[in-house]
């Protein structure tokens, strides 16, 4: 939990809005897709972190111009949303803006980082949420922190509504890019929908891969039943191979995929830490090939798959588990989106979180966030608003991959520390 | 057919009289001298005089008074004041306010007062603004964030910006100007702004400046006035007039509904204006002043109280507008232009004004009153963009077409009220339409607190092409738009 010393360090907090310098969005109708909408209630919050020299010189007003000239590019963003007659949301493109905050903070970037606590970089990105005055939210905000070194932080609130976290990083790369007075040719766009279209029936099951909330209304959070803590290890490549090989034995170790041995070392862990309630249903969130959604937010490009075992966790094999997770699991978004369409009324889902869910956000391009020639020292994401079962995400450690992965896992309060201490004394990480 | 054919005539006749009277007088003169025959010249007028009888006496005399007063008026002339150039501020991107941020921004800061709420979306759906409007940026955050320092930092980009422009345009250096003087109503910082410009611009150390401020926003033309005073007592001399009017330290932060009008219309703007009265620059001249007739009804208690700057309930600073803003206006414009109607309204319009007078004061005839038709006297009209409500009464008075309020319209939906320097949008709206013609004659309304109205009249000197830069250059193409009655957000 992020304590009252550590929030006492940020302080001097302004807030603004910044949106598109010239008519971008005219007005116009954005509609969203069943997986936008089943997505609704997740936030992506991420925090770059940057030495003195990216943003050295320029004012508050030099830097808030480089947005003004970014959004132009980004207009999406920057509307709100509305209800169609029929109650289904949508975005109107009225160039509203994005939230901006600036804050200080009185240490330097270093002795930041340095800090134990990982939950300290909520405090560095806005944590409001879409509601319940729901067309007069900004589905993006910004926060600007100055550490005592020059050194600055930039959070990014990015409702998962927009797209999944290979947009919103596209959509930061862009003002990277802004900074550096380069534009994109094309401005950001969704992906077209293919909605099947509203169409109640008798509706069906939900799938496993979401569990049903609410109804929110207008108001899109949905509260835990336990309090939910975040711990971040990271994994060297060495690590790694480490944990290849005990998983496949020496020889067949290059067989399995770096996330998917994350995924099979951490279920185990977290059954073992849960010892008592099964964790037998995951649910998978990988990336399909970014090169076709260049330009675009979306929520289409991310699959999700569950994977479920009716045996004991704890004491499957490791490898039992590890080809489950790479060869047993089904795309079931067509399900979620049939779920959302054929109820009456539009329901309410939590996809991270239903179950045990990972994220494959290693190829996500944080680190090509390139602000007048400088990239981020550090970033740290994180998914706000997920279900009780929690959620694995694994991460790039630094910029070129050299490091290995970042793994950040959130769970209710009482498994983490028995998660930390399984993961120790079984793994040694 | 026949009729109109009557009054055009009517009017020929009426207004070229006195051309006609003189025509006549000396062809009748001229008929008499031939007819008592010519011999020589001398002999002949010595001749003539001897036999001219009393009729001919009196036309003669009428004939020399005429040429007299010509003489007259030619003589005792003040110089011409003519008006160089003009540039106006045109706002940088990063300070565009849209109807949506700034709604919202409205609904997060009044947040436990739904009614204002309510009261403030009724003026941002009617107000005619459009959605590239700007304000200064102490006034994006939330709240508000109105300092000293950051109202100079929006007065020098302002008023620095529209005179760099200003400058380049004329070719006149800072040091040739003799004259400024600087309005702003509601920010009067010391040093004043007139120093802050001379200090700018360094301009010379015997530089006449004046800071007018308090005035509202009709002060542009009453600075319009005083140069004119002071450039017809300073022979060879420029001026240089800067209206605008700094936003940053006039943002309301109360609740009340009288108070929250002028949040929601004033934005960001600028003008800078060279006039001068030298000889050599004449030529150069886009205008020249005809007339500036100023009308001030504060001697009446409701016209004095219906634009006041006062302290709400709660301590917070703001100007209230009275309910009776709209009669109190037309009021004024009556006034005004009753004077300056003797002063352009052609003859013909003139007799049939006061023909109708006559006939309903005096006689007591039933007649409607005669209202002149100012579109006889003005190509071009800028009305003072206060809000939709006022062009929409001032159209309604004067009797003009949409096409004669475009400029307002366009100039609130493009850059908002911007105070007193929102006729100098217009005019560079018509410009930039490439409507102004040599010798069109131009109509600039103010109104502002006080109650005042002020009129300046300008004739166009020399042909104008469309400018290919300024304030309306990159959006021109894309004018006039149509502004919906309520605008939904």
């Amino acid at each position: 939990m992020v304590s009252s010393k550590e929030e006492s360090l940020i302080h001097d907090i302004k807030i603004s809005t910044v949106g598109p310098g010239y008519v971008s969005g005219q007005g116009a109708v954005q509609e969203l897709t069943s997986m936008d909408l089943a997505m609704k209630l997740h936030y992506l919050r991420t925090t770059y972190y940057f030495r003195s020299q990216a943003l050295e010189g320029l004012t508050i007003i030099n830097i808030k111009e480089t947005m003004f000239y970014w959004l132009n590019h980004c207009y999406i963003p920057c509307g709100r949303f509305r209800r169609s007659e029929s109650g289904r949301p949508y975005i109107k493109c009225n160039d509203c803006g994005v939230r901006f905050i600036e804050a200080r903070c009185t240490i330097t970037l270093d002795e930041w980082l340095e800090l134990r606590d990982d939950a300290r970089h909520k405090l560095l990105v806005p944590n409001q949420v879409l509601g319940p005055d729901l067309s007069f939210c900004p589905p993006v905000l910004m926060q600007l922190t100055k550490f005592k070194c020059g050194g600055t932080s930039i959070g990014v609130s990015w409702a998962h509504v927009l797209g999944d976290a290979f947009s919103a990083a596209g959509f930061m790369n862009l003002w990277g890019q802004a900074t550096k007075r380069q534009y994109p040719t094309q401005p950001l766009r969704m992906t077209r929908s293919d909605n099947m279209g509203h169409n109640p029936k008798s509706p069906i099951k939900d799938p496993l891969a979401v569990k049903r909330v609410g109804p929110v209304g207008d108001h899109w959070t949905s509260s835990n039943h336990s309090k939910m803590e975040t711990y971040s290890f990271s994994v060297s490549w060495p690590e790694l191979t480490r944990l290849q090989s005990k998983i496949c034995g020496d020889k067949n170790h290059q067989q399995m995929p770096p996330f998917e041995t994350i995924c099979t070392v951490v279920w185990q862990c977290v059954a073992k830490a849960k010892h008592g309630s099964e964790v037998k249903v995951v649910t998978i969130c990988k990336h399909g090939s970014k090169k076709i959604f260049e330009g675009v937010i979306t929520n289409e490009a991310q699959f999700i798959k569950v994977v479920k075992t009716e045996s004991s966790v704890e004491e499957s094999s490791l490898m039992e588990l590890g080809l489950l997770i790479m060869n047993q699991g089904v795309d079931v978004r067509r399900n979620v989106k049939e779920a959302m369409e054929t109820n009456t009324e539009l329901p309410d889902f939590l996809v991270y979180g239903a179950n045990l869910t990972f994220v494959d956000l290693y190829d996500v391009p944080f680190y090509e966030l390139d602000v007048r020639g400088q990239t981020p020292v550090y970033v740290n994401c994180a998914i706000d608003n997920i279900g009780d079962e929690g959620v694995v995400l694994v991460l790039p450690a630094r910029k070129n991959h050299s490091d290995g992965m970042t793994v950040s896992i959130t769970l209710p309060t009482d498994h983490i520390s028995k998660f930390r201490s399984v993961l120790k004394k079984e793994w040694s990480l | 057919m026949s009729k109109k054919f009557a009054e055009e005539a009517f009017e020929y006749l009426i207004c070229h009289a006195h051309i006609l009277l003189l025509i006549l007088l000396t062809l009748s003169i001229s008929t008499h001298a031939s007819q008592q025959g010519l011999g020589s010249h001398l002999n002949s007028l010595h001749y003539l005089l001897l036999n001219l009888s009393f009729i001919h006496y009196i036309k003669i005399t009428f004939l020399l008074l005429i040429i007299i007063k010509l003489t007259f008026s030619f003589l005792i002339k003040p110089p011409t004041v003519y008006l160089l150039d003009f540039a106006c501020f045109k706002p940088p991107p990063r300070f565009r306010v849209p109807f949506a941020t700034a709604y919202e921004h409205g609904r997060l800061i009044l947040a436990s007062e739904p009614k204002s709420i309510e009261f403030q979306l009724r003026i941002f759906e009617r107000a005619g603004l459009g959605e590239e409007t700007s304000l200064p940026h102490p006034l994006h955050y939330l709240p508000p964030r109105p300092t000293l320092i950051g109202a100079r930092e929006e007065t020098e980009l302002v008023i620095f910006s529209a005179m760099d422009s200003l400058f380049q345009q004329t070719g006149i250096s800072p040091h040739d100007i003799d004259i400024v003087i600087v309005n702003c109503s509601l920010f009067l910082p010391t040093p004043s702004l007139s120093a802050m410009v001379i200090h700018k611009y360094n301009m010379r150390s015997n530089v006449k400046s004046y800071n007018l401020s308090g005035m509202g926003c009709s002060a542009g033309l009453i600075a319009i006035d005083l140069a004119k005073h002071l450039l017809q007592v300073h022979p060879e001399s420029n001026a240089v007039v800067v209206s605008t009017e700094i936003i940053t330290p006039n943002s309301y932060m109360g609740k009340e509904r009288s108070m929250l009008l002028p949040n929601c219309l004033f934005r960001m703007g600028g003008a800078s204006i060279l006039l001068t009265n030298k000889t050599s620059l004449r030529k150069h001249a886009k205008y020249s002043l005809l007339h500036v007739v100023r009308t001030h009804k504060g001697g009446e208690d409701k016209s004095y109280g219906c634009v006041m700057q006062e302290e709400d309930s709660e301590g917070h600073v703001g100007i209230a507008l009275s309910m009776d803003l709209m009669v109190i206006a037309a009021k004024s414009l009556k006034s005004n232009i009753s004077a300056l109607g003797s002063l352009v309204l052609p003859v013909s319009e003139q007799v049939s004004f006061l023909f109708n007078f006559l006939a309903r004061k005096i006689f007591k005839l039933q007649w409607k009153p005669y209202i002149p038709d100012f579109r006889k006297a003005f190509d071009h009209f800028c009305i003072h963009a206060g809000g939709r409500a006022v062009i929409g009464e001032i159209q309604k008075s004067l009797k003009l077409s949409d096409e004669h309020v475009e400029a307002s319209r366009m100039t609130l939906h493009r850059f908002g009220n911007t105070s007193s320097s929102s006729v100098w949008y217009q005019m560079g709206y018509i410009e930039a339409k490439g409507r102004m013609k040599k010798g069109d004659r131009v109509w600039q309304i103010g109104f502002g607190s006080g109650f005042k109205c002020n009129s300046v009249v300008w004739k166009c000197n020399r042909e104008i092409e469309a400018p290919k830069i300024g304030a309306w250059a990159d959006r021109i193409h894309k004018y006039p738009v149509f502004v919906p009655e309520v605008l939904k957000l």
